[in-house]
């Protein structure tokens, strides 16, 4: 522990109330980074820029057949007309998951709800790990000891910490975890854990606190990245489901602003109805 | 119905195979629900209002009602995220521009619908799925 760690560590004891818990401060403390840190970028994969999962598009490409249908790998629920339409994009696992009896009839019970729509449709950006299936381009950006994924969709953004620091022991649960990262060869492992109780695990399909999400990415040649997603759940899960994506490299991409609220007309009420919002922009015109 | 709206029905027919990439691409915010997607119809007027807005592109028609006034129409369209590298720009339809839109009506009855296509007027097929693409 050095100097620094210490003196934080001292600071949350004294700040930490009479017979409260004795806050422990993580032994972990970030280094900055040195030139030999930033030249060692340039011997890693090259895995900076804008890519974006098999849709097609992109000038003369409109014409592109849709991607095959995989499995319900797109998570954050999709409910109501949706439900089977956006499924597997730029891959997909072979299979649904394969949920204990308890999380089967959580997932009965939300498919007999039948809504209409789920909450992105109100602007909430689904989390993992649905947000990694978004129709939008991500870019990936290297610096020493941290990836860092700028999601398109609902403007997100994932921080994965390769500086060698180790997951935290309870984190605050979030829409997209705590990150930790390392490479093996070429590959980049992803472990991810912590996530908000308003993120699916595949739709309309919880996860318990116990999820865990996996993700290899590598490149499959120099503009094609293939992430292969594990997710396991100990309560949810009765087998790790595995599925796994094909990205393209837009070399002449930049990502655009997504600002959901900007005129979302689209909405879902509490009880599952979904709306829209008609409201002529200057006002109706005289009839 | 005119030549013009016989060729917009048929490009718009030409496109068919595209929805499946295209439901998925439009089913990142919401869901179909309010649409009725097993109908297109087309409908003809004066482009009032083009709203090219996250996370929806809205298109807003004035068409001639019965009563010798006019009614305004809204149409849900893509992003312009998506169609920004489709081809697409933020006048590909401008204010006055006189078009017949393609669309999946909303299954209420209200004026609107999902905007599927329309023909420019320059001729060229403005899809969803992307591209201002030649008539196919």
């Amino acid at each position: 522990m050095n100097r620094t760690t210490l003196m934080f560590a001292a600071a949350l004891a004294v700040g930490a109330p009479a017979g409260g818990p004795i806050v422990v401060a993580q032994s972990f403390t970030p280094k900055p980074p040195t030139a030999a840190d930033w030249a060692a970028l340039a011997r890693l994969p090259d895995f900076n820029g804008v890519w974006e999962i098999g849709l097609g598009g992109g000038g003369g490409r409109a014409g592109a057949p849709p991607p095959a249908a995989g499995g319900a790998a797109t998570g954050a629920g999709r409910a109501g007309a949706g439900a089977g339409a956006g499924r597997g994009r730029g891959g997909g696992a072979a299979a649904g998951p394969a949920l204990t009896p308890d999380y089967a009839a959580k997932r009965k019970a939300l498919q007999d709800a039948a809504r209409e729509d789920n909450e992105t449709a109100n602007c909430l950006p689904q989390g993992m790990p649905g947000i990694m299936g978004q129709p939008y381009p991500m870019e990936f950006l290297l610096t020493p000891g941290q990836v860092t994924i700028v999601i398109e969709a609902y403007q997100q953004v994932r921080h994965i910490y390769t500086d060698g620091r180790p997951l935290p022991a309870d984190p605050d649960p979030k829409f997209h975890g705590s990150s930790v990262g390392r490479w093996e060869g070429d590959t980049l492992v992803v472990e991810t854990i912590g996530f908000s109780p308003l993120t699916q695990l595949a739709p309309n399909t919880p996860h318990s606190g116990k999820m865990r999400i996996a993700e290899r990415f590598r490149l499959a040649d120099p503009d094609t990245m293939t992430i292969e997603t594990t997710i396991t759940d100990p309560e949810a899960l009765t087998a790790p489901f595995v599925s796994s994506r094909t990205l393209r490299r837009h070399r002449d991409w930049t990502l655009a602003e997504y600002i959901c609220e900007e005129n979302n007309r689209n909405s879902v009420d509490q009880n599952g109805k979904a709306g829209i919002n008609l409201a002529v922009p200057g006002g109706s015109p005289k009839k | 119905m005119t030549h013009k709206l016989k060729a917009t029905v048929r490009s718009a027919l030409a496109t068919v195979g595209l929805v499946a990439g295209f439901a998925a691409a439009a089913s990142a915010h919401h869901s179909f629900a309010p649409f009725d997607m097993g109908t297109q119809k087309v409908i003809a007027g004066t482009v009032k209002a083009v709203e090219w807005t996250n996370p929806h592109i809205w298109v807003w028609l004035d068409v001639p009602n019965e009563q010798g006034g006019v009614d305004a129409w809204g149409f849900e369209g893509m992003s312009p995220n998506f169609l920004g590298r489709r081809g697409w720009t933020r006048t590909s339809i401008k204010p006055g521009d006189k078009i017949a839109v393609t669309y999946r009506p909303l299954r209420d009855g209200k004026k609107g619908g999902m905007f599927v296509s329309t023909k420019a007027p320059d001729g060229r097929l403005l899809s969803m799925q992307g591209g201002q693409n030649p008539e196919p």
